[in-house]
């Protein structure tokens, strides 16, 4: 534990254990859902499938990467990861992003993708919320991992047809905000 | 379905703690969140219980009430 870190975030008047309960359920949504993906991902076949595999294949690894990132902080902060690998499982801030009943039905598996990154996108929001201004270090991972949900969202919301975003595939490595903490 | 009636104190026993069902209120009414993940064990992302009324605190979270729409309404909440 970085002991002096942990008490700049709660003389800044931060609830350090609620918020290690989120990076702790937020990293659990991050590796769950790498892991539904990687089921999603396999299952996006066909004309229409094919065309979203790479793209989901990319908001696989960036949620690979940001459990990845979100763990130092995790220990830094005091905190730790449970022991038994289900009951992380079921701790996620997010539902699981299991595959539809129709697996070969692509709109299906595209709104499990966008509700998946919508609630990562509400729960980095909620961290950020909690932080800014307080605890610049999980302020500027929070904010680095949000920038990446909100491309993922934007991604899958523009082929269900909800409108365009402005935003294009990667190009290049993945995580570019995220990188920075993985390093 | 017959909508149930209940007080704050009634509510607070909805608190999804060892087995018990999981209800929250908001704006007078009753919601069954019992079987969503994300009440599980009668707690929401670690800042909010089970049995609580809601109301002033849905301002500061990351969604709005349409989320509570995708649970069963069940109830009112009575003075």
């Amino acid at each position: 534990m970085a002991r002096v870190a942990r008490e700049m975030v709660e003389r800044s008047g931060v609830n350090v254990d609620q918020l290690l309960e989120l990076l702790v359920k937020n990293a659990a949504a991050e590796l769950t859902t790498f892991y539904y993906y990687t089921i999603l991902r396999v299952n996006l076949i066909g004309l229409e499938g094919e065309g979203i595999k790479e793209i989901a294949e990319t908001a696989r690894i960036e949620d690979r990467n940001h459990f990845e990132a979100l763990v130092p902080r995790i220990y830094e902060l005091g905190g730790k990861l449970p022991d038994d690998m289900k009951v992380f499982h079921d701790m996620s801030a997010c539902p699981p992003a299991s595959l539809p009943k129709k697996a070969d039905d692509v709109q299906a598996v595209l709104k499990v993708l966008v509700e998946a990154e919508r609630c990562a996108v509400r729960g980095y929001t909620q961290i950020c919320n909690m932080t800014a201004g307080k605890d610049h270090r999980t302020y500027d991972l929070a904010l680095a991992i949000l920038n990446e949900e909100i491309e993922h969202e934007s991604w899958f919301s523009e082929f269900l047809g909800e409108g365009p975003s402005g935003h294009f595939l990667r190009r290049g490595e993945t995580s570019p905000f995220v990188s920075k903490f993985m390093k | 379905m017959d909508q149930k009636q209940l007080t704050r104190q009634q509510l607070l026993k909805f608190d999804g703690r060892e087995g018990r069902p999981a209800y929250v209120a908001y704006k007078g009414k009753v919601y069954d969140v019992t079987g969503s993940f994300l009440w599980m064990g009668g707690r929401h992302q670690a800042l909010h219980r089970a049995g609580e009324d809601l109301t002033d605190v849905l301002d500061t979270a990351p969604h709005g009430e349409d989320l509570l729409e995708r649970v069963p309404l069940i109830g009112m909440l009575i003075p």
